[in-house]
């Protein structure tokens, strides 16, 4: 080997799964799969997820809907955050997923396309809460939940789920936006619609506050044994990393020891200078990163061949390499090239 | 604070004229621009004239020269930039070991090494100063939104709007290799407009503020950089922003996205 590979456990991925489900109990989790399950494999991820019970997955798009879909057979739940072209609304109707709706205009094209075939589409209505990415604006609500009931007698469109998303800034600017999920789900009530689901909070929220878990959340990184920049650490919070990016040594010098992984693999150059890495016992710092290779400080015994861990279970993980960069081991994740081979392990 | 149940009926919250003539989305109305089939996601547009520029003004000043394919050609596509390489008169190929695998049986394998001295990549792949940008990365609006001055933005309110405006949503995040330190430190290309990414940058989208006077709809194509044109934003803005090196950025987005191939 001389380049890097990207081991994946999926046992562990089981016992994160145990432990998120545990905690947020009796909410249940939706795994979210965006992103080939963060770079993990969004088929082999969802397989196993189904096989220990996880019931709901989310996904971006439509285009991974689908994928999930097929990965996670007919029983289960498939949500796409995004709505988008008429023709990804026929896709997702006949692949029996739920849409998210934040826009009232996407609840037209929803309701049309589904009017043409005779199906009945499944909406989660967004409320902005105050990120305002998308989502209904709370002025704009009682107009599109009146629209949303006309839509529901003409039998094209059910609103199952009311949902939204939080920015995370403070516990009282995350209160403020809770207050407003509450009138949005009131409103919907009063409106005659009846919910299956409601579902506000991610990873962080889900786990630290109670008031935040509804019926579902929507959990992807803290399976994936990534915890949050600046937040409580992986045992703390129960969780391990499942995945570890693993380079063999190229080349061992008095003070330096090469590494076969480099920038073109998405090992950002900018943690030179900056980050440590854990391969074997002991922090140690990065000195360079180059297109196909990063040099760290030397460490004892360290041999040509070795396979180390750059990140991941038995090293640094991913979200401490992300801190000394100031992002988030989300990112770093899914940086990792594609084309680094994945090996798995508990399949 | 917005409460829902009143909104529509307080004139103080109603939006400003200004931003009515702003198309967003209105109930009992379908989304303009929906008879837009298929996805929306990004595209990585991949130009070969720009290439073959590049190639020609490399080779003319190199004997024997090797060209960099690893990482499927930066992202470009092996064997697109392979073939181009080898007809503008490239000596060889500088493959890894995907590479390796991709190209066998289909070269002459004295023409592709593992190793070497490779001849000037940033300029083949148009990242440096005087070359042609090859790769340009393009999303599109997904919807629009109205912003009260003093509300936040995305994930952790980083930005807060310092007026009334209206917000773009915009397909593209840190996974599409939309760098998560391009936010409130970048800016897009919308109807020929330069306008700024604003918050954090999420994992799959992005909010840019398209200010309070209309122009812009949803379906709109939105220019991350290397478009046409003086305006267009250049990869050294998401270099300056982001400490990454032009390279490890478009290999990324090649690799991340759908890519389409232009004259």
């Amino acid at each position: 080997m001389s380049g890097p590979v990207l081991r994946i456990d999926l046992d562990d991925f089981a016992a994160n799964l145990t432990v998120v489900r545990a905690r947020v109990a009796p909410a249940q989790l939706m795994l979210v799969v965006k992103d080939d399950a963060y770079g993990h494999g969004i088929e082999r991820v969802v397989r196993r997820a189904a096989a220990e019970g996880v019931r709901w997955f989310g996904a971006f798009d439509v285009r991974e809907a689908i994928r999930a879909r097929s990965a996670a057979g007919p029983e289960a739940r498939i949500f796409s955050w995004l709505t988008v072209g008429r023709t990804e609304i026929a896709e997702a109707l006949s692949a029996d997923i739920d849409l998210g709706v934040g826009d009232a205009g996407f609840l037209e094209d929803i309701a049309a396309v589904a009017g043409g075939v005779g199906a009945v589409a499944r909406v989660h209505l967004k409320i902005d809460t105050g990120l305002h990415r998308n989502g209904i604006r709370p002025e704009e609500w009682p107009e599109v939940l009146e629209r949303s009931r006309t839509l529901e007698h003409e039998g094209v469109v059910r609103i199952v789920g009311v949902w939204s998303h939080i920015a995370e800034a403070s516990d009282r600017e995350d209160d403020d936006a809770r207050a407003l999920f509450e009138d949005a789900v009131t409103a919907a009530q009063a409106a005659g619609i009846t919910l299956e689901v409601r579902h506000l909070s991610a990873s962080a929220a889900s786990f630290a506050r109670p008031e935040f878990r509804y019926d579902l959340v929507r959990v992807g990184a803290f399976c994936y044994g990534v915890r949050s920049a600046g937040g409580p650490a992986e045992a703390d919070l129960g969780i391990r990393p499942i995945a570890a990016l693993n380079a063999p040594v190229t080349h061992v010098s008095e003070h330096a020891v090469t590494l076969g992984v480099g920038s073109l693999h998405g090992l950002p150059s900018s943690l030179a200078k900056r980050a440590a890495l854990a391969p074997v016992e002991g922090r140690l710092s990065v000195e360079h990163v180059d297109l196909g290779h990063t040099e760290v400080a030397a460490w004892p015994h360290a041999a040509i061949g070795d396979e180390v861990t750059v990140f991941g279970a038995g090293g640094a993980s991913a979200t401490d390499l992300a801190e000394a960069i100031g992002t988030v081991g989300e990112e770093i994740l899914v940086r990792v090239s594609p084309l680094v081979p994945r090996v798995y392990r508990g399949e | 604070m917005l409460r829902v149940g009143r909104g529509g009926q307080d004139g103080g919250r109603r939006a400003p004229v200004s931003l009515d003539g702003v198309t967003l989305g209105i109930p009992g109305r379908a989304a303009p621009g929906s008879a837009t089939p298929g996805r929306t996601a990004p595209v990585a547009r991949i130009s070969r004239s720009a290439l073959d520029l590049n190639l020609r003004a490399v080779l003319s000043s190199t004997r024997s020269a090797l060209i960099d394919v690893r990482a499927d050609a930066w992202g470009h596509g092996l064997a697109f930039v392979a073939a181009a390489a080898l007809r503008s008169g490239a000596a060889g190929l500088i493959v890894d070991d995907g590479g390796a695998a991709e190209l066998a049986g289909t070269l002459d394998p004295a023409r592709v090494v593992l190793s070497g001295e490779a001849t000037a990549p940033e300029a083949v792949y148009g990242l440096t100063a005087g070359f042609t940008p090859v790769l340009s990365l393009h999303g599109s609006v997904l919807s629009l939104k109205r912003l009260r001055r003093g509300e936040g933005v995305s994930y952790g309110y980083t930005h807060r709007a310092p007026r009334d405006t209206v917000v773009a949503l915009v397909t593209g995040g840190y996974a599409q290799g939309v760098v998560r330190s391009l936010g409130n430190a970048a800016s897009v290309m919308i109807a020929g407009e330069r306008h700024p990414i604003i918050g954090r940058v999420a994992m799959d989208v992005c909010v840019v503020d398209v200010g309070a006077d209309g122009g812009v709809s949803r379906g709109d194509e939105v220019v991350y950089f290397g478009g046409p044109g003086e305006a267009s934003p250049v990869l050294s803005e998401w270099t300056d922003a982001s400490g990454l090196t032009a390279g490890e950025l478009v290999t990324t987005i090649g690799l991340r996205n759908d890519r389409e191939y232009v004259a």
